[in-house]
């Protein structure tokens, strides 16, 4: 028997009913791709080495020698042959474009709306631009990135976006914030 | 109970993003040592007061198992290095 299967975003009709931007945004990537890139036994110095080469990528660190790593170049159905050719035996790649969730929170409370539900420091000099960690967001771990002075990337399982927008929304009860897809 | 702990990895983090798994000294017997020794080893725990080191997991963070260096009477942590430095650092 064949099936037709369609490709749901995880936040399919949960967000965007209002259309009005405020100061903070939230935007969730549409299609995203994403591997994970865990470096082979004693080669992470290489792997990070052709990760950071090629201007192709975007990685960001999730524990010693592991990346998640994104891509604007490449489309989620390529993205994991990609990496594995240019790293070969010195990383292991696992597409994750359709098991992540990434999202963008921007705006001049960016950094206040995260401290609502993070425990770690994000002031500049403590998180500066291109830091990534994985962190403990109210009760799910998350992937933070700085992207920007008041700019974040973020990245979480799929099953868990929809409770994480919740939970975004709550930490910026006291603030403006919008969210909605990055392309309807 | 040490609040905070600075994971060599990702930075300070609030100790519930750890879990933690207990004292790091035992030394797991040779798998033919006498049994008193894996008794020892499976079910015999000092329960000392002060400096003590401790397996801890990052769990919600990079998911390192790390040594944590603590008094669990002051709560001050003296160290915190990841587990495979004890064996050189090899991953
Ligand atoms: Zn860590």
């Amino acid at each position: 028997m064949a099936y037709d299967y369609q490709t749901v975003h995880a936040l399919e009709g949960t967000i965007g009913a209002v259309s009005e931007r405020r100061a903070n945004h939230l935007s969730v990537h549409r299609a995203s791709a994403i591997a994970s890139v865990l470096a082979a036994p004693g080669r992470a110095a290489e792997a990070a080495g052709i990760l950071v080469a090629s201007g192709e990528f975007e990685a960001r660190f999730v524990a010693p020698g592991e990346w998640l790593v994104l891509s604007d170049v490449h489309a989620p159905e390529t993205l994991g042959a990609e990496l594995s050719v240019r790293l070969g035996d010195f990383a292991f790649v696992v597409d994750q474009s359709h098991g992540r969730v990434a999202l963008t929170l921007a705006g001049p409370d960016a950094a206040r709306i995260l401290a609502n539900g993070i425990g770690a420091d994000l002031h500049i000099d403590a998180f500066p631009v291109g830091r990534a960690a994985n962190v403990l967001c109210n009760h799910l771990s998350v992937n933070l990135a700085r992207t920007g002075g008041d700019r974040f990337g973020i990245v979480v399982t799929r099953s868990f976006a929809g409770a994480l927008v919740d939970d975004l929304k709550v930490m910026a009860r006291s603030h403006e914030l919008s969210v909605d897809f990055d392309t309807r | 109970m040490a609040s905070l702990i600075t994971c060599p990895h990702c930075g300070t983090r609030p100790k519930e993003e750890f879990s933690i798994r207990g004292d790091a000294t035992p030394v797991r017997p040779a798998p033919m040592a006498p049994d008193e020794a894996w008794n020892d080893y499976a079910h015999v725990r000092a329960n000392p007061r002060g400096r003590i080191r401790e397996h801890w997991q990052h769990v919600s963070g990079c998911r390192r198992w790390l040594v944590v260096e603590r008094d669990n009477f002051t709560h001050e942590v003296f160290a915190v290095t990841d587990a495979t430095e004890s064996r050189g650092g090899a991953r």
